[in-house]
């Protein structure tokens, strides 16, 4: 509803102004940005000087790819597949998933290492892994469709963000902790919990 | 549901039901009633019933769902389908080129170059022989290459096509070797007419 008001407003403020006279720029002025900031605001953190006995900062890039035409839902699964991996191995990987959303995050995460590197002071471009990787809602625009016997149904137009933040340095171990175990202690365990059972009703 | 919550819903429900007809530029029907025949008037009070009769609004949740099925539809199961995506370990680095390709795959990139060439071939075919059936055996030649020594009755019938470039290196000539050809035994073989 604040859309639509919005909207007419500014077609009022239009037809009030010259015909020659360019409003673009005075309009934008006054409309907030869609493209998301707080996220890209990260980078422009200025952080103290670090004491000598505190471990060195490693460097970061926070860079994001708006209004792509996909559902944040299905870009969700490729934002998580891409967590903790080197920058190297995560764009291998997306090479060849087969989804729409791979490409985008492909692209993102290219820019974002060159970013690194050239912004960011980031030594070698291969030294990188990605800490953050998250996708976001953008606008949604909607349509009618017909369903049987005189029924409509909405279609949604689905737009995302996808945001990624790229750390120097080596990435963890295991990000997920899929298996916090090493294999000989996971044997160990798997024996232990076979020899506990008990055949009931024996000696 | 609340009284007077279920109360506007219908409301919401009989006005989009009203404008959708005034949307889609159709005349609103209590025109096309006042019309027709007395006996119709009567039926100027219609209830969603009549569109909607069979229920439509009773598709509701009735119970909340637990945390459990929402992690099986959002992340699947091990057993079944695993809707998280696996790293694939079946990714090869080309000796060639250096670029990426599965096991057990052609590399992308190399195979590109390969078509290039194919295409030069094929024009410069086309340009020279026309696009007639190709009936006889084409040889094709680069710079700097001679025909090999054969007597004359070999080349009848062959077409042979020159092409204005060098030898790419991965078009070895035994490539067009024929597999029906029985593998010969001679020692004489010129080193540059191998591979």
């Amino acid at each position: 509803m604040n859309q639509l008001l919005k909207n007419i407003a500014f077609k009022n403020v239009c037809a009030i102004a010259v015909n020659n006279l360019h409003t673009t720029v005075p309009v934008s002025a006054w409309t907030k940005s869609e493209i998301p900031q707080s996220f890209i605001r990260n980078n422009k953190k200025i952080y103290p000087p670090q004491e000598p006995f505190e471990e060195p900062r490693p460097a970061f890039v926070c860079h994001q790819k708006t209004n792509i035409k996909y559902s944040p839902e299905k870009l969700w699964y490729i934002a998580c597949f891409v967590r903790g991996m080197t920058v190297d191995e995560a764009i291998k990987q997306l090479s060849f998933v087969n989804k729409k959303g791979a490409g985008f995050v492909k692209d993102t995460i290219l820019e974002a290492q060159e970013l690194a590197v050239s912004q960011h002071n980031v030594e070698f471009r291969s030294n990188l892994w990605v800490a953050e990787s998250f996708s976001g809602k953008g606008t949604v625009m909607k349509g009618i469709r017909r369903h049987a016997r005189g029924r409509l149904g909405e279609v949604r137009y689905q737009y995302s963000h996808y945001f990624v933040r790229l750390e120097e340095g080596k990435p963890p171990a295991d990000y997920y902790k899929r298996n916090l175990l090493q294999p000989h202690q996971q044997l160990d365990k798997w024996l232990e919990q076979m020899r506990k059972r008990k055949i009931i009703n024996s000696f | 549901m609340i009284p007077g919550v279920r109360r506007n819903v219908i409301d919401l429900l009989k006005n989009i039901e009203r404008n959708i007809f005034n949307f889609f530029s159709h005349p609103p029907r209590e025109i096309a009633y006042a019309c027709v025949n007395e006996k119709q008037i009567q039926h100027q009070k219609f209830s969603i019933k009549d569109i909607v009769g069979d229920g439509f609004l009773l598709a509701v949740p009735k119970f909340r769902r637990t945390v459990e099925k929402r992690w099986k539809r959002k992340f699947g199961s091990p057993e079944y389908q695993w809707k998280m995506l696996v790293p694939r370990t079946n990714i090869k680095v080309c000796h060639e080129c250096g670029h990426y390709h599965e096991r057990g795959r052609l590399c992308g990139n190399c195979y590109k170059k390969v078509e290039a060439e194919t295409k030069e071939i094929q024009d410069k075919i086309v340009e020279k022989l026309a696009n007639k059936p190709i009936e006889n055996e084409v040889i094709v030649l680069y710079d700097g290459e001679n025909l090999p020594d054969q007597p004359k009755e070999f080349w009848q019938g062959k077409r042979i096509i020159e092409m204005k470039k060098e030898r790419p290196q991965f078009f070895s000539k035994n490539l067009l070797q024929k597999t029906t050809q029985q593998p010969s035994e001679s020692t004489d073989v010129k080193p540059t007419d191998l591979a």
